[in-house]
C-alpha cells in the first residue's frame, strides 16, 4: 500500500482524560487499507483507551476520527461495527451455547424474520474455509479452543465486511501451531483489504506479521515506521523512553540458606520436570512468554492447582501443598496477577483485605476479630507501602490501581511469608508506583525474604533478579545468573533458539 | 446438520428415553398400564404444567426466571371464569383471548421492571407473585366461581376429543398444548427473535456488543410467558371448574422444576421448549404411575420429584462442563510429546479434544 | 463501614450519626419507613404500642423471622436456600412421627429432628459446594423433595398430642409476656449480628459472597464456609419447625408451606444484595420489623392476609426499583453527576 492512498482510519489530535490521568494526549494515527499495523507499548501507554475510542466505548475529549474520509464518531460498539470497525480481544466474546454459524452471523445474519440454518451453516463453512479453519459450523461454539473461538470472531468480522479489525493481544493464549494459523488468517484479511491494527507485547510477532509499527508511550504517539526501518532495540528504547540500563538497581546481598527447593515438579499437561532452588534474600526471576507455565508453577507452589509429581521442600523438610492454607502454613504467599478477580474483595475495606490471609491471627478463640489490632497492623502496612486512601475503612474499589496493588501486597506482607511469589506485580500500574514496588521488593529481599518474581517485562526481570529462570512451553529451559543474562539471551531461550 | 453433537438434541432424546423407560418399567409392575385410560389421564393432567413449563423456558433461556406464573394463572383463570359467569353466551375464543390478554399485560408489568427498571427477575417475580395474588383476592372478594355457573362448553371442552383410536384419545386440551409447544419451539429455533433470546442468555455482554436490543427482547419474553400463563389459566379453568382466589398457587415451582428436568439450564442460553415439555411429561408420568403402584403411596410423589430435579441439575452441570471450555487456559503442554508436533491430526482445527494436551504457547 | 478514625478529634454525636447514615443509606431509609409504619398504625389503633400487641406482632411470624436471620447469611454468601420451609415441615414431621409411632423419648426425638434438618442442609451444601451447582436449583430440588419427605412420613394425617410441657413452652409466655420463641429470636438476632459483624466467620461470609475466588486465593476454605452455612440453614429451619409444632400443637405435611417467599423477601428488603457480598443484620432486622408492623397494622384493620402479602411484595420491588430510578435520574440531569476521581481514571485506562 502506497502512502498516497487515503487512510481508511485517521485519528487526529485525540486526547482523553479520566479524572486526573491523561490516558491519551494529542494522538495521531493513520491506518491504510490492507495493511497490518502493529501498535506497541507498555501497559498504561494508552493502547486500550485507543481501542475503546475507536470502537465507541469512550468518546474522545478532543480530536476527530475519520473513516474513509468521513467523520467517524461511534456512540457504542454496535454503531462502530455497523460502520465497519470491530475489535477482537484476548478473551473471545462468543455465545458458547449457540452454534459456530450463529456466532458468526448473529445480529446481522438475517434478512427477514426467519433463520435459514442450512444456508447459514453453508456460508459459515465458506468463510471459515477461506480462513483455513476446518470447523464444524453446527457445533456449539463453547467447545472450541481459544484459537477456534478467535477464528469465529474473525469470520464474523469478515462477514460483517469490516474495514478495520483491531486485535488486542490475540496470541496471548495460543500455541505455536495456532499462532501460525492466526497469522494466515491475518494474511487473508490483508488480501481482503481489511486494515488490521495488531496490538502486541511480542516484538518477534510484530516483526513477522506487521507492515508498519507505531509506538506509544505514556499516552503519546511516539512514532510510526515501516517495519523495515525498525529494530528491536529501537522499539524497546522508544517504548520505555529511557535506556533499559537506567532501571532500578538492586542492592546485591549475599543470599542465605536455601529456603525453597523444588525437584521434578510437574502437572500433567501443563508443566514438567521443573527443578530449582531459592535462597533467603534472593530474587529468582521467572521469564518466559505468556503461557510458558510460570503462573502454573506458582499455583502449584501455592496449592491452588497442586502438582501431580515432584517434591517441594521448605527449609529442608518435604511438604505437601494441597491448598492455599497449606502453603500459607509453610510460609509461601502468592500475589496473583489478576488483582480484580483474584486478589481483592472489592466491596470490603482496605483493612479487611489486608488481613484477609491472616484472619486467624486476629481471631480470639470465640471467633471474635480484634479490630484494634487489625487496624494497627493495617495502618502500619499502609505507611510502610505508601497506600493512598481516604480511610482504612474505605472499600478497596475506590482506590487507584497502584494503591490496590499495594493493598494486595500488604495482604501478603502481613502474612510474613518466607517465600513470596509475585506474579506480574507491576502490570497495569503507572510508572511511579512501579518504581515503588521495585524499591519495596529490594527491601524485602534485603530483609531476608526469598522472592520469586514472574514478569513478562524483560527489563524488569533483568534488573530485579539475582538469577533468572526461563520457562518455555512448560519446561525450564535454564537458569542464568543476573550478570550473564541480557535481553537477547533470555529472549532467545524463551523462544527456543538458544 | 450433525445431530449427535448438539447438546439440546441429546437432552431431548435422553428425556424421551427416560419416559420410555419409565413406561416400560411401570408397565411390568402395574396391571393394565398400557391402556388408553392411563394415557388419557396423563395427557389431560399435564396440560397446564406443560404450557407453564414452556412459558418458563422462554424466560429462563434468556437468563431470567418468572416466579409469578402461578399467580398469573390464578388471575387469568379467575377473571375469565368471572367473565363467563356473567356472560354465559360468550364463545370460547373470546374467553381464551381474555385469558391470554390478561396474562400478557401482567407479563408486561414484569418485563418492564426487569428490562427497564433494572430489578433482577427473581426479585420482581417474587414481588409480583404476591402482588398478582392480591389482585385476585381483592377482585374476588372471597367469592369463588363455581363450575355450574360456567357455560356448558367449559365442561365439554375438558372431555372433548379430536381423534380417538383404540381407547387412546387425543383430547382437545392436550392437542392445544402440543400445538403451543411446537409453535414456541419453532419460534425459538427458527425465528431471529428466538435465536437472540438464546444469545442474551448465553452471553449478555457479547449480545450487547452485537447490537442485540436486549431490553426489548426481555420485555417480549416476559409478555410471552405471561400470555402463556394466561392460556394455562384458561386451561386450568377448563380442567378444574371451580375457581377460587388461590387458583394456581404453587404452579410456579412446578414450572421451574419441569423446565429444569427438561434440560433448560438455570444459567441461561441452553435448553428447548420441547425439552421442557418432555420434562413436564416425565414428571407427570412418574407421578401418576407411582400412584398406581400399590406399594408406593401417593405421598411419595414430591419426594421422587425432588430427587428427579436434583438428578437433572447434576446431569446438566456435568454435561455443561464436558461441552464447554474454560477460555484462555494458559500454557497447556503436551507432557508426552516435545514441542513441535501438531495438536492431534484427527481432530479438526480449533476443537478441544477432551483428552489431548496442547502445545505450549510461544512468542513467535 | 464502621467509624474508626483514631487519629482525628472526636466528632459530635450528630456528625458521626450523619456520616453513618450516609454510608448506610438503605438502613436509614428502612428506619424511616419503619417509623412511618408504626406511627400510622398507632394512629389507627390505640393499643398498638402496648406490650400485648408487640408480642402478638412477632408471634404470628416468629418462625419465619428466625429462619430469615440465617437466610441473611446464606444470601450474603452469594447463595440462596429455597428449601427452608420444606425442611421446617420435614423436621416437624420427623418429630411428630417419632413421637407418634415409636417409643423414642420426646427430647431425643427433638434432637433427632434437629439433626435431620442439619443433614438436609449438609446434603444440599455438599452438592452446591463440591459439585459447584447453582444453589437456586439445588435448593429447589430440596424444596420439593423435603416437602415430599414430610408427606411420606405424615401422609395426610395430623399428628399432635405432644407432651404438655412442649405445648406450654410453645404457646405460653416464658419470661414476662414473652414466649420462648420470641426470646430465642431476639437472642438469635443479637448473636447473628455479632457473628456477622464481629467474627472471622462473618467476615468470611462477606468475602466469599463478594468474590469467592479472591477468598480462595487468600487461603479461605470457601467450600467449608458454604457447607457450614447450608448446615446452619438446615438446622435453623429444623429449629423453627420444632418451635412451630410446639406453637400449633400439631403437625401436618403442609406445615410452613410457601414460607420461603416471605423469608427471602424480608432478607432482600433488608438491603442484602441478591448477588452477595453486602448487607447488614441491622437492615434485615429493620426489614423484618417493618414487614411485621405492616402485617400487624393491616391485620388490625381487617385487611386480608393475601393482601398484606401483596403490600410486602410491592415494597420489595419498590425497594430495589427506587434506587435504580434515582441513579438513572442522577445520570441524566447535569450537576447531579458524581465527580470522577483519580481512581476512576486510573482504572479506566488500565488494560484488562
Amino acid at each position: 500500500m502506497s502512502k498516497d492512498q487515503q487512510p481508511i482510519l485517521a485519528l487526529r489530535s485525540i486526547s482523553k482524560r479520566f479524572g486526573a490521568t491523561q490516558a491519551l494526549a494529542d494522538v495521531e494515527l493513520n491506518l491504510f487499507p490492507g495493511e497490518v499495523h502493529a501498535l506497541v507499548g507498555e501497559n498504561g501507554a494508552g493502547k486500550s483507551t485507543l481501542i475503546k475510542i475507536a470502537t465507541g466505548i469512550h468518546q474522545p475529549d478532543t480530536g476527530t476520527m475519520e473513516l474513509a474520509g468521513e467523520p467517524f464518531h461511534p456512540g457504542d460498539p454496535a454503531a462502530a461495527q455497523r460502520q465497519g470497525v470491530a475489535a477482537i480481544y484476548q478473551e473471545p466474546s462468543i455465545f458458547p451455547d449457540l452454534s459456530v454459524a450463529e456466532n458468526i452471523f448473529i445480529g446481522h445474519q438475517d434478512r427477514g424474520l426467519l433463520v435459514d440454518r442450512k444456508a447459514m451453516e453453508r456460508d459459515a463453512a465458506t468463510v471459515l474455509g477461506s480462513l483455513d479453519m476446518d470447523l464444524n459450523p453446527s457445533q456449539p461454539a463453547g467447545i472450541l479452543t481459544v484459537a477456534g473461538q478467535q477464528a469465529v470472531e474473525i469470520a464474523k468480522a469478515i462477514s460483517l465486511d469490516v474495514r478495520i479489525l483491531i486485535m488486542d493481544e490475540p496470541t496471548a493464549a495460543l500455541s505455536a501451531h495456532e499462532v501460525k494459523q492466526l497469522f494466515r488468517q491475518v494474511q487473508r484479511l490483508r488480501e481482503l483489504g481489511v486494515a488490521v491494527l495488531f496490538i502486541s507485547h511480542r516484538l518477534d510477532e510484530v516483526f513477522e506479521i506487521a507492515d508498519r509499527v507505531s509506538i506509544f508511550r505514556d499516552g503519546r504517539h511516539i512514532s510510526s515506521r515501516p517495519i523495515s526501518e525498525v529494530t528491536e532495540e529501537l522499539m524497546v528504547r522508544e517504548m520505555v523512553g529511557r535506556d533499559p540500563s537506567e532501571f532500578f538497581v538492586r542492592t546485591r546481598t549475599e543470599p542465605g540458606d536455601v529456603v525453597l527447593s523444588v525437584d521434578g515438579l510437574g502437572r500433567r499437561g501443563v508443566f514438567r520436570d521443573v527443578s530449582f532452588e531459592v535462597r533467603r534474600g534472593e530474587v529468582l526471576g521467572f521469564a518466559g512468554l505468556v503461557g510458558a507455565g510460570r503462573t502454573d508453577i506458582a499455583l502449584a507452589l501455592f496449592g491452588v492447582a497442586p502438582a501431580d509429581e515432584g517434591t517441594i521442600t521448605v527449609n529442608g523438610t518435604p511438604v505437601t501443598i494441597g491448598s492455599p492454607t497449606d502453603a500459607l502454613r509453610h510460609g509461601i504467599a502468592y500475589l496473583s496477577e489478576d488483582r480484580r478477580k483474584l486478589g481483592l474483595s472489592m466491596t470490603q475495606s482496605v483493612t479487611t483485605n489486608i488481613t484477609l490471609a491472616t484472619l486467624d491471627r486476629y481471631t480470639s478463640p470465640l471467633g471474635l476479630v480484634d479490630r484494634s489490632a487489625e487496624a494497627a497492623d493495617a495502618a502500619a502496612l499502609r505507611d510502610r507501602l505508601g497506600i493512598v486512601t481516604a480511610s482504612l475503612d474505605s472499600p478497596v474499589e475506590h482506590l487507584s490501581g497502584g494503591n490496590q496493588q499495594k493493598t494486595m501486597l500488604g495482604k501478603w506482607l502481613n502474612a510474613e511469608p518466607q517465600i513470596l511469589i509475585l506474579d506480574e506485580p507491576t502490570r497495569g500500574i503507572d510508572v511511579g508506583a512501579k518504581a515503588e514496588v521495585h524499591r519495596f521488593v529490594d527491601e524485602l529481599a534485603r530483609s531476608g525474604m526469598a522472592i520469586i518474581m514472574i514478569s513478562s517485562d524483560l527489563p524488569e526481570v533483568l534488573a530485579m533478579s539475582d538469577r533468572i529462570a526461563i520457562m518455555r512451553e512448560g519446561r525450564l529451559e535454564g537458569i542464568r545468573s543476573g550478570d550473564d543474562a541480557n535481553q537477547e539471551t533470555v529472549m532467545a531461550m524463551a523462544v527456543g533458539v538458544a | 446438520m450433525n445431530l449427535s453433537l448438539r447438546p439440546d438434541r441429546i437432552k431431548e432424546l435422553t428425556l424421551l428415553g427416560l419416559i420410555a423407560l419409565a413406561v416400560i418399567i411401570f408397565g411390568l409392575v402395574i396391571d393394565g398400564y398400557f391402556s388408553g385410560r392411563f394415557f388419557n389421564r396423563v395427557s389431560t393432567s399435564v396440560v397446564v404444567v406443560v404450557i407453564l413449563a414452556a412459558a418458563q423456558a422462554l424466560v429462563v433461556i434468556s437468563r431470567n426466571v418468572d416466579l409469578s406464573v402461578g399467580s398469573i394463572v390464578g388471575v387469568a383463570a379467575y377473571l375469565t371464569a368471572d367473565f363467563l359467569q356473567n356472560n354465559t353466551g360468550a364463545s370460547p375464543v373470546v374467553a381464551v383471548l381474555i385469558a391470554v390478554a390478561v396474562g400478557a399485560v401482567l407479563g408486561a408489568f414484569n418485563g418492564l421492571l426487569v428490562a427497564y427498571g433494572g430489578v433482577p427477575a427473581i426479585i420482581v417475580t417474587l414481588g409480583t407473585l404476591a402482588l398478582f395474588r392480591t389482585l385476585v383476592s381483592l377482585y374476588s372478594g372471597g367469592e369463588n366461581v363455581t363450575a355450574d355457573a360456567l357455560p356448558d362448553w367449559v365442561i365439554e371442552l375438558n372431555a372433548s376429543t379430536i381423534v380417538s383410536g383404540g381407547g387412546f384419545d387425543l383430547r382437545t386440551t392436550f392437542a392445544v398444548a402440543i400445538v403451543v409447544v411446537l409453535a414456541l419451539q419453532w419460534i425459538l429455533a427458527r425465528l431471529r427473535w428466538g435465536r437472540r433470546l438464546y444469545a442474551i442468555g448465553s452471553n449478555p455482554d457479547a449480545a450487547a456488543q452485537a447490537g442485540i436490543p436486549a431490553k426489548r427482547l426481555v420485555l417480549w419474553s416476559f409478555m410471552g410467558s405471561g400470555a402463556l400463563a394466561g392460556l394455562a389459566g384458561f386451561m386450568f379453568m377448563v380442567r378444574v371448574g371451580t375457581i377460587s382466589a388461590t387458583a394456581g398457587s404453587g404452579l410456579e415451582l412446578e414450572s421451574v422444576a419441569a423446565a429444569v428436568v427438561g434440560g433448560v439450564s438455570i444459567l441461561g442460553g441452553s435448553g428447548t421448549v420441547l425439552g421442557a415439555f418432555l420434562g413436564a411429561v416425565l414428571i407427570d408420568t412418574l407421578r401418576l404411575s407411582l400412584v398406581r403402584v400399590p406399594q408406593v403411596s401417593e405421598f411419595w410423589r414430591d419426594a421422587v420429584l425432588g430427587v428427579l430435579v436434583l438428578a437433572s441439575v447434576i446431569a446438566d452441570g456435568l454435561l455443561n462442563r464436558r461441552l464447554s471450555r474454560r477460555v484462555a487456559e494458559r500454557g497447556a503442554v503436551n507432557a508426552a510429546e516435545p514441542a513441535g508436533g501438531t495438536a492431534g491430526d484427527t481432530t479438526p482445527d480449533g476443537v478441544q479434544h477432551p483428552l489431548a494436551a496442547r502445545e505450549g504457547s510461544i512468542n513467535a | 463501614m464502621r467509624e474508626s478514625q483514631p487519629e482525628s478529634s472526636p466528632e459530635s454525636l450528630p456528625e458521626s450519626l450523619r456520616a453513618w447514615a450516609r454510608s448506610h443509606r438503605w438502613e436509614t431509609l428502612l428506619a424511616g419507613i419503619l417509623v412511618v409504619t408504626i406511627v400510622a398504625n398507632s394512629a389507627l389503633s390505640p393499643h398498638y404500642l402496648g406490650v400485648g400487641n408487640i408480642v402478638n406482632l412477632f408471634w404470628l411470624s416468629i418462625e419465619k423471622i428466625i429462619v430469615a436471620v440465617i437466610m441473611a447469611f446464606v444470601i450474603i454468601n452469594g447463595e440462596i436456600d429455597l428449601s427452608v420451609a420444606s425442611v421446617m415441615g420435614f423436621s416437624a414431621a420427623v418429630l411428630a412421627t417419632l413421637h407418634d409411632s415409636t417409643g423414642v423419648p420426646f427430647v431425643l426425638a427433638i434432637v433427632i429432628a434437629l439433626a435431620a434438618g442439619a443433614l438436609a442442609g449438609l446434603v444440599q451444601g455438599l452438592v452446591v459446594a463440591k459439585l459447584k451447582l447453582p444453589s437456586l436449583v439445588v435448593t429447589l430440588a430440596g424444596l420439593i423433595g423435603f416437602r415430599g419427605a414430610a408427606r411420606v412420613l405424615l401422609e395426610d394425617r395430623s399428628i399432635g398430642e405432644f407432651p404438655g410441657w412442649f405445648d406450654r413452652l410453645g404457646q405460653r409466655a416464658l419470661v414476662g409476656p414473652f414466649p420462648l420463641a420470641i426470646i430465642i429470636f431476639l437472642v438469635g438476632l443479637l448473636v447473628a449480628w455479632f457473628v456477622l459483624d464481629r467474627t472471622a466467620f462473618g467476615r468470611k461470609v462477606y468475602v466469599v459472597g463478594n468474590n469467592a475466588e479472591a477468598a480462595r486465593y487468600s487461603g479461605i476454605a470457601v467450600e467449608r464456609v458454604k457447607i457450614q452455612l447450608f448446615v446452619m440453614s438446615g438446622l435453623a429451619s429444623a429449629f423453627a419447625g420444632v418451635l412451630f409444632a410446639a406453637r400449633l400443637g400439631s403437625v401436618r405435611g403442609s406445615l410452613a408451606e410457601f414460607f420461603e417467599l416471605d423469608i427471602i423477601t424480608m432478607v432482600l428488603l433488608g438491603g442484602v444484595s441478591i448477588f452477595g457480598g453486602s448487607g447488614t443484620m441491622l437492615g434485615v432486622a429493620l426489614a423484618m420489623f417493618t414487614v411485621l408492623n405492616i402485617r400487624n397494622g393491616l391485620g388490625l384493620a381487617n385487611v386480608d392476609g393475601i393482601i398484606q402479602t401483596g403490600v410486602v411484595g410491592l415494597l420489595l420491588i419498590g425497594s430495589v426499583l427506587a434506587p435504580n430510578l434515582v441513579g438513572k435520574l442522577q445520570g441524566r440531569l447535569p450537576g447531579w453527576r458524581e465527580p470522577t476521581t483519580a481512581a476512576d481514571g486510573a482504572r479506566a485506562i488500565q488494560s484488562s
